[in-house]
């Protein structure tokens, strides 16, 4: 999938009050830097606050639009109306659904998902057991992702319309149109059929042995990152290019700054954040991938244990798989919208000038 | 009629169009015109190379590749469609009623095209099939549900700039009702800018379609689709490293060209703000930088 960044009207942060009747003391100018500041975090959380509960509103309503309950999933086709409802009971399911959702999400804040409706195992102590290997290959598919995305876009941008520019453009173009398990099979084939080089499949802790995980793990997270590479790459490349000719960059040159100065310190600072955006809306990207890279290479993560619920109907864990991943992506992305805040010249004087 | 003449002179649309035409064609007439039942298992042909038989060889069980993938076009095909009609069904007008609500459920419009798109498709997806049931139809309405952002999101920037166009104002100010100007003035500058999206996000939808049905989910084996061809050539690349290659051309040609397709729309209907990636190739690099810079200027004007 393509990512582009569109401005969006309605984002913004409320305007504060002009400045300008304020005596420009060292105080004034110190909160003018911070009150925007506090501001677009008080915003941010607000705004991240309010998609989470949306989204625990949409589980809990698929949970409340499953004809499918405990006994039935339990005992099959013999259950009979009684055991039904004191299963149904037991696990609080003929409550109003008002009362269900307050009491489940309070739980859920609590860290406390409820339990399978097979085992009995608290959901939050299996996805406890699962997460780390999903975050970990998501983790380094991100940075994996940034290193060669990024250092393909400079790349790009500074041969701006030579062979490297070109060949960028091509492999973009062709990793966009292929979903990422074809490249992840293609990985697999060149790597460990031919290659014998890597393990096709397999997993070991990072806390256990970390080389041995890197070994594992370094195929999935490559196979994650490329898609998402792709995206970085095309969109340095572009507001690099925007960036190399604006009249600061010409003019930082021209008073005799040296090329990488010009470059890392004022051109990239510049079009890193487009770039972040780009990241921030590859990070659902990355964990929704996460989850086929899983069934390519037989990871024992989260996707593993949803698509077993799911297959059994077991709807406590299916809900809790889908909470706890909004919960990772808004919080992954709650960090990327703070970087951006953080490294944009502009963005942090925007505050200022209004 | 014109935007279609136009889009006809530019070489890489015509492309596109004929290679989806063909894959069209595939997805009405595929499974008839295949050569084998997509279901046959030839068992003493288990695993084999392209012959003259089986043209594109045969799968672990020695069923016809190739009548699979011309039969399993319909079903990737279809999905993909209906996941976008139903994403632009639910983003277009969502998208048009936000240029016009008040700023609370403004906020509240934003907050929930938000929490879309946070919410990764395959996650989803399992979460809809162990709720709702495991079925075509449920898989694509969770990938139609979450598609709708991009939809939304489209429509609104373009309705609310049109908003603010004075002849739009004007119209509102002399006492045009909001349909009125809605049906004259904005409909048809939203339109290239929904059929843009349209071809973009069906590519994306075929793909996560392919994802899903990989994962064993909307479609359920034995019936033939790209996805879950790919799904099945996985355990046996050691012996067939070369199978992915046929399911993932097709994919790569029916998604490449969707793309193509929306580049040369975005042309053809003369929408500068959108045209980003058109630096020419050929130019110098001080010519393009000129280029990009006049691009971004646009972009900040529009």
């Amino acid at each position: 999938m393509s990512l582009t960044v569109t401005p969006e009207a309605g984002t913004t942060t409320p305007s504060r009050p002009s400045p300008a009747a304020v005596p420009p003391t060292v105080e004034a100018v110190r909160t003018r830097r911070v009150v925007p500041l506090v501001r677009t975090a008080a915003g941010g959380l607000a705004v991240a606050v309010t998609v989470l509960l949306l989204a625990s509103v949409i589980t809990f309503a698929l949970g409340a639009l499953s004809d499918s309950n405990p006994a039935a999933a339990v005992l099959g086709e013999t259950a009979t109306a009684d055991d039904i409802a004191r299963m149904n009971h037991e696990f609080g399911l003929d409550r109003p659904l008002h009362v269900q959702y307050a009491s489940w999400l309070g739980h859920a804040v609590q860290g406390d998902l409820g339990q399978s409706w097979f085992t009995t195992i608290p959901v939050a102590d299996s996805i406890k057991q699962a997460l780390p290997v999903d975050l970990s290959i998501a983790a380094l598919a991100l940075l994996l992702a940034i290193v060669i995305g990024g250092s393909a876009g400079i790349g790009a941008a500074l041969s701006n319309g030579g062979p490297l520019d070109r060949l960028v453009t091509l492999v973009c173009s062709v990793l966009a149109t292929l979903p990422p398990f074809v490249i992840g099979m293609a990985l697999i084939v060149v790597f460990s059929v031919k290659l014998q080089l890597l393990p096709s499949g397999g997993y070991v802790p990072i806390d256990q042995d970390p080389a041995q995980w890197l070994r594992f793990a370094i195929l999935p997270s490559l196979a994650l990152s490329l898609d998402v590479a792709a995206s970085i790459a095309r969109q340095l490349r572009t507001s690099m290019v925007t960036a190399l000719g604006e009249n600061y960059a010409v003019g930082a040159e021209m008073r005799g700054y040296g090329r990488s100065r010009v470059l890392f310190g004022h051109v990239l600072r510049n079009a890193a954040a487009p770039t972040l955006a780009v990241i921030g809306l590859a990070i659902p990207l990355i964990v929704g991938g996460a989850v086929i890279t899983e069934r390519l290479f037989g990871l024992p993560g989260v996707a593993q244990l949803a698509l077993q619920s799911a297959e059994r109907g077991d709807v406590p864990v299916v809900l809790g798989t889908l909470l706890v991943t909004a919960v990772v992506v808004v919080v992954a992305s709650s960090v990327v919208n703070a970087l951006q805040k953080v490294l944009d010249p502009a963005a942090r004087r925007q505050g200022v000038r209004r | 009629m014109t935007a279609l003449r136009n889009l006809w002179r530019i070489p890489t649309a015509r492309f596109a169009l004929v290679v989806l035409a063909g894959i069209a064609f595939l997805t009405v007439f595929g499974g008839a015109l295949a050569p084998h039942d997509p279901l046959k298992q030839y068992t003493d042909h288990v695993l084999e190379g392209p012959s003259a038989t089986h043209w594109l060889g045969t799968d672990y069980v020695g069923r016809d590749v190739l009548s699979r993938l011309m039969s399993g076009t319909r079903l990737s095909v279809v999905g993909a469609a209906e996941a976008v009609i139903i994403g632009a069904a639910l983003g277009v007008p969502s998208g048009l009623a936000s240029a016009w609500l008040g700023p609370r459920l403004e906020w509240l419009t934003l907050r929930i095209s938000d929490t879309l798109v946070i919410l990764p498709f395959t996650v989803f997806a399992i979460a809809v099939a162990g709720t709702l049931g495991n079925g075509l139809q449920q898989a694509m309405f969770a990938i139609g549900v979450l598609i709708s952002p991009i939809f939304f999101r489209v429509t609104r920037s373009v309705a609310m700039g049109m908003r603010r166009q004075q002849y739009v104002e004007a119209a509102e100010l002399m006492g045009a009702t909001e349909w009125w100007t809605l049906r004259t003035h904005i409909w048809s500058k939203v339109l290239p800018n929904v059929a843009v999206t349209f071809a973009q996000a069906t590519g994306a939808a075929l793909l996560v379609v392919a994802s899903l049905s990989f994962l064993g989910l909307g479609v359920s084996p034995p019936a033939p689709t790209w996805g879950g061809m790919l799904a099945s050539d996985l355990d046996y690349l050691a012996q067939q490293p070369w199978a992915p290659v046929f399911p993932g051309l097709l994919m790569m040609a029916a998604v490449g060209s969707l793309n193509l397709l929306a580049d040369a729309v975005r042309e053809a209907t003369g929408d500068a703000r959108r045209r980003r990636r058109s630096t020419p190739r050929t130019a110098s690099p001080a010519q393009s930088r000129h280029e990009a810079q006049r691009q971004t200027k646009e972009t900040a004007r529009a």
